[in-house]
């Protein structure tokens, strides 16, 4: 998703003659590690694409392109895949890149310690057959397989085991924590944790250099004014996010521009399925009347998210349908309407279900995890309010939230989820089917919800290899969570990036920021 | 005031007559500032106390909000509803008039109480303290150490920490205030016990205090008729700057994102939502609410300044 | 005195195990450090080994004890959150956080005793009467938002100073300073103002009334009767013996320089120790704020018995007091 099209840019390049020139950068959170396998989250993953690469990546429009493999083929009917890796790469180190460095960082990626480890769930063997072909054997066959590993990354077996490093270590941390030598675009120089990193370009790098970068600042920066100010004066050059009250200011500044696009995260309400009582305000112990569908219609149809969107969200988002955005592979067109929003509606659904007279309830909510999200739980308890039930709001920072979320401490709660695979599949797997430590399935369920068809039809998605089949059983599942309003899905979370107006670059619905499409005109 | 103008010759007295002629009375009389400082307070708490009556709006009752009011900028009609709000409106469409109003009778809730707390704790120990003596004394003046290390602010949040995972889950909302009082109450009661064992150290060697005990009278009663009255004094200049104080710590507390529920916002609350809105132009929405602190802080302060120099007998 | 000194250190000891237990106890309600140290992917039972290898599905006392035979010998464990140790890492913010103390305090303490003298001077004079009460203007108003409205007049509207951070610093041995580079001065002065502002206020109230004090008492009636000028007798004589109880009280204040200056140090973004601290609480990360409460512990009981020492060294009643209990 190229936002601005840099002609200037381009031209630039073409000719040669760009200045290569000092960039700085910020954003609320610093990358906790350097370790590509030892955090699975969007900073760390984002920020190391910058300087590690997989064998396949993503591209501006987030089609998997080939990285440090040329090519891949299924093997057999189903059986696994085959990559043909890229000859010539070199790390930043200077050692050669190879197949054994493919089986190294396969093993560090999916060991006990790494929590990359979910990626390689259906990975039953990985097999060298040269120096540059490696196979991937599945336990089942996987059609997505190669574009769910774009965010591994590889590593290079003789760096990370001369620096005791072949194990990736959360806990006490090892050489890789803080030094990087990937293969990607730029290397690290200096790295402050919490402070600042220092990039410089990779001279050996083995694809074209788009960028003019002579160097890169990153800064974490938490308060959002500050950061708004920092942008205002130009003491960095691009901030993420942008505050959303902020963009129409800094829309009529000269000397910044706003760059929005749709992320990838839906933002929704989830309900306690399993309790049978309720557990907050007066009616606690009164029995639980989320477990009428009705109800939970009724909280869809109560909640007036053009509103939301119009004022607290200024017209940067849209509303959002099923769990994942339009821009996913397997959204469910034949499910594109969400329920109209209609308190009369409502209030006769609260009626049939015999809560004519209303109830109260605890609605729980984090405050420092997505955008504006106190403000958005504040105005879901006044709709519902319309309606005549009360929720009480307890709004808190997201290291008390997940906890209560996880000890079943709510009667409804805010969610918000991003499908790291880029796939309609992977909400069902993590939100909707039932809750299975064993298979890995439904760890985000926290309301239990269980529905068999659900549950049965998801083996089924993930080992199809027919497109149309494959999209027609996930509009089943989009229908069910739909006509059950297991969650009520919002708005897509808009991504807000502020930039210099000499600054242009490239926004991706993952919210990774990568440098390697940055110019400074 | 009447009966003391009226009846000059009237004897005995009245107590307030006797009150409107003392020097601490003249000293205020003859002072601009604490005058004016005392008004705006009064007018303050007034506002506070009848909010309900004041207020065009009850911005803590859900059902009657409007989301679509929401940013109003003063005096001037929404775009979508026509309705005009005389300070404008929040994020939530609240009446910001409204919410300053609920929002200074909490900010003032709090306040008052915390250093009503604070003051009954640190009294009472500094006394004790100080009269007793020994490994009382030790054990009382450590345990202010332990606090005083902590960081006000530090022991604010850990005390809400505890007390939001302590509480049963259906009554946090509720107790969220008076956790919040006694936080910050717990985090200032220090500086009352110091001043108090201070002074009480000096008046418990006194001839009257000897006198008293001579007679056989028994330590809690010489402790709270007898020093205390000697010793209050200071303590009511730290309790009126205290306020100002908790009504700030309030605040900050707000900002790091353990004050009052957003729902029922103190003024605090407000100006950390407030901040949010600096650099977008809605400037109502930080401006009024910290007008109001200001103004409520600032002229309590100046009314403990004013106390300072007045019941100090140095500089008379 | 010995038996005192030594007394009074056994105390001070206890109060810091007393702070390490109470804070200890604390941590699990501040929240749960597992969720922020995996992935969105994870599963319950890397949350259960995770927590096993942290030593969290300990008590809590058995945490501590394991806390305190480290931090005997210097070792306050690793932080979850960067996987270094925390000794390093707090040796690595230490500089930014003094370096800004330091300024603030010495603003705080020159301008605070500057005005102080002048307002008790002048009295009644309108300068000193609009100082009063601009200055109280200052502490009336949350940290955080005089910080926040620094920054939107100096660096966004006027773009005359940076918003955040400490600018360019240079290292000498161990230690980074932004004395030494035209930016890292220029950085200092919004948040040393921010930090400052309190305690100046504070200061200059307390030199004033002590000033007030002096003023009125017999010797420098004497001294006037005499016919020394002003001058002499309001900076000879006058200020000298205000110092004394400001001193003590700058003391201590600059201890709680550094406390405040975690409020200071997330608004502009600067690199001490008390974002350190704020980070640690937004991270849970247990091993952080241990050190550092048990760090700004150390550093208030010290100063608490240097104080303690002092006046038992000038008052000799408190000696028989002492002696007595």
């Amino acid at each position: 998703m190229t936002l601005r099209s840099s002609a200037i840019g381009l031209a630039l390049l073409i000719a040669g003659a760009a200045q290569a020139e000092e960039f700085k950068w910020a954003s609320t959170t610093d990358p906790q590690t350097m370790d590509p396998h030892a955090v699975n989250s969007a900073p760390v993953l984002g920020f190391l694409n910058n300087v590690y690469e997989g064998l396949v990546r993503r591209g501006k429009d987030m089609r998997v392109e080939p990285a440090l493999a040329v090519s891949w083929e299924p093997i057999g009917d189903g059986d696994g895949w085959r990559f043909n890796l890229r000859e010539g790469v070199t790390f930043h180190d200077g050692s050669e890149f190879n197949a054994q460095d493919v089986l190294f960082s396969y093993e560090r990626a999916s060991g006990e310690a790494a929590d990359t480890r979910s990626w390689f769930a259906p990975v039953s063997a990985v097999n060298v057959v040269d120096d540059y072909t490696v196979d991937f054997m599945m336990t089942a066959p996987n059609p997505l397989f190669p574009s769910s590993i774009a965010n591994w990354m590889i590593m290079d077996q003789g760096w990370a085991e001369a620096n005791e490093a072949a194990v990736p270590d959360k806990e006490t941390g090892n050489f890789a924590t803080l030094n990087a030598n990937g293969t990607g675009a730029f290397q690290v120089t200096a790295r402050e944790p919490g402070l600042r990193t220092v990039l410089e370009p990779f001279d050996g790098w083995w694809d074209t250099a788009e960028h003019n970068i002579s160097s890169a600042e990153f800064t974490p920066i938490q308060n959002p004014a500050t950061a708004v100010a920092a942008l205002l004066s130009g003491d960095v050059g691009m901030i993420n996010p942008v505050p959303i009250q902020d963009v129409s200011r800094l829309q009529g500044s000269d000397d910044v521009e706003v760059i929005q696009g749709i992320e990838a995260r839906v933002i929704m309400l989830g309900f306690n399925h399993e309790a049978d009582a309720l557990k907050y305000t007066d009616d606690a112990g009164k029995p639980n009347p989320f477990q009428d569908a009705r109800v939970r219609q009724a909280i869809a149809q109560a909640v007036n998210v053009d509103a939301i969107l119009a004022t607290i969200m200024r017209g940067n988002a849209e509303a959002a349908s099923q769990l994942v955005s339009p821009a996913m592979s397997g959204y469910s067109r034949a499910h594109a309407d969400r329920p109209t929003y209609d308190v009369e509606a409502a209030k006769a659904l609260l009626a049939e279900a015999g809560y004519g007279d209303g109830f109260s309830f605890g609605l729980k909510c984090p405050n420092d995890r997505y955008l504006n999200d106190e403000a958005v739980c504040q105005a879901v308890v006044s709709m519902l309010a319309q309606i005549g039930i009360t929720a009480e709001l307890d709004a808190m920072p997201v290291r008390n939230y997940w906890p209560e979320l996880r000890e079943d401490n709510y009667d409804m709660y805010l969610l918000g989820w991003s499908p790291g695979t880029f796939d309609a599949e992977h909400p069902v797997r993590f939100l909707v089917a039932t809750p299975n430590e064993e298979k890995k399935l439904g760890s985000w369920n926290f309301g239990g919800f269980s529905n068999a068809r659900v549950d049965e039809l998801l083996p089924m998605i993930q080992s199809e290899l027919d497109a149309d089949k494959r999209q027609a059983m996930l509009d089943e599942v989009t229908g069910i969570i739909q006509d059950e309003h297991v969650y009520v899905p919002m708005y897509v979370q808009p991504l807000v990036w502020g930039t210099r107006s000499n600054v242009d670059l490239t926004q991706r619905p993952d919210n990774f920021f990568l440098l390697r499409w940055v110019t400074i005109n | 005031m009447t009966d003391a103008t009226q009846t000059p010759q009237s004897t005995p007295k009245t107590r307030f007559a006797k009150f409107w002629d003392s020097d601490f009375a003249w000293s205020f009389r003859h002072s601009p500032v604490a005058v004016i400082a005392s008004l705006v307070v009064v007018v303050l708490v007034l506002a506070a106390i009848f909010a309900p009556l004041i207020a065009p709006y009850n911005p803590f009752d859900p059902a009657t909000l409007n989301l679509m009011n929401g940013f109003t900028p003063p005096g001037t009609p929404n775009a979508f509803t026509q309705e005009t709000f005389l300070l404008g409106t929040d994020d939530q469409g609240r009446d910001v008039f409204s919410t300053i109003l609920y929002g200074l009778r909490i900010s003032l809730f709090v306040g008052t109480a915390a250093v009503l707390l604070a003051m009954i704790i640190g009294v009472i120990l500094g006394l004790v303290a100080a009269y007793f003596g020994g490994w009382i004394e030790t054990f009382i003046m450590r345990v202010a150490d332990v606090q005083l290390t902590f960081p006000a602010i530090l022991v604010a949040m850990l005390i809400f920490g505890i007390a939001k995972g302590v509480t049963p889950p259906e009554y946090r909302n509720e107790m969220a205030i008076y956790v919040l009082i006694i936080a910050i109450a717990l985090s200032d009661w220090v500086q009352f016990a110091r001043v108090v064992r201070g002074a009480a150290l000096v008046e418990k060697n006194k001839e009257y205090v000897q006198a008293a005990r001579l007679i056989g009278r028994g330590s809690f009663p010489i402790m709270f008729r007898h020093i205390l009255p000697n010793v209050l004094s200071p303590v009511l200049v730290i309790a009126t700057i205290s306020l100002a104080l908790a009504i700030i710590a309030e605040a900050t507390l707000s900002f790091l994102g353990v004050g009052a529920p957003p729902t029922q916002p103190s003024l605090g609350t407000l100006i950390r939502i407030g901040q949010g809105f600096l650099f977008s132009g809605e400037w109502w929405i930080l401006f009024f609410p910290a007008c109001t602190l200001l103004a409520l802080a600032l002229s309590v302060n100046l009314l403990g300044d004013w106390l300072r120099d007045a019941l100090n007998p140095k500089l008379r | 005195m010995f038996a005192y000194i030594v007394r009074r250190m056994f105390q001070s000891v206890i109060v810091l195990l007393v702070v390490g237990l109470v804070a200890f106890s604390m941590f699990r309600f501040v929240g749960d450090p597992i969720d922020n140290m995996l992935g969105q992917e994870r599963t319950q039972a890397d949350i259960d080994r995770l927590r096993t290898e942290l030593g969290l599905d300990q008590p809590f006392v058995v945490q501590y004890a394991k806390f305190l035979r480290g931090a005997v010998q210097g070792n306050f464990g690793v932080s979850y959150r960067q996987g270094r140790p925390v000794s390093t890492i707090i040796a690595e913010r230490a500089p930014a956080t003094l370096e800004l103390a330091f300024v603030s305090g010495f603003l705080a303490i020159t301008m605070g005793i500057a005005l102080g003298v002048f307002t008790a001077i002048r009295r009644q004079g309108i300068a000193a009467n609009v100082i009063m009460t601009v200055s109280l203007i200052g502490v009336s108003l949350p940290t955080f938002l005089i910080g926040i409205l620094l920054i939107y007049v100096f660096s966004v509207e006027l773009d005359l100073l940076p918003s955040f951070g400490r600018g360019e610093t240079v290292m000498i041995g161990n230690w980074s300073t932004g004395f030494l580079t035209a930016s890292g001065l220029k950085a200092l002065i919004l948040p040393a103002i921010t930090l400052g502002l309190y305690q100046m206020t504070l200061i200059m109230r307390l030199v004033r009334s002590e000033m007030l004090e002096v003023l009125r008492a017999d010797y420098v009636r004497f001294a006037r009767a005499r016919g020394l000028s002003d001058r002499v007798i309001n900076f000879r004589h006058a200020l000298k013996n205000t110092l004394v109880p400001v001193i003590t009280i700058t003391g201590l204040q600059l201890g709680s320089i550094i406390a405040f200056a975690i409020i200071t140090e997330t608004v502009f973004q600067w690199p001490g120790v008390g974002l350190l601290f704020i980070n640690a609480i937004q991270f849970v990360d247990i091993p952080v704020m241990a050190a550092y409460l048990m760090l700004i512990s150390v550093m208030f009981v010290t100063i608490n018995l240097i104080v303690d020492l002092l006046y038992y060294a000038i008052d000799p009643r408190l000696r028989v007091d002492a002696r007595a209990t």
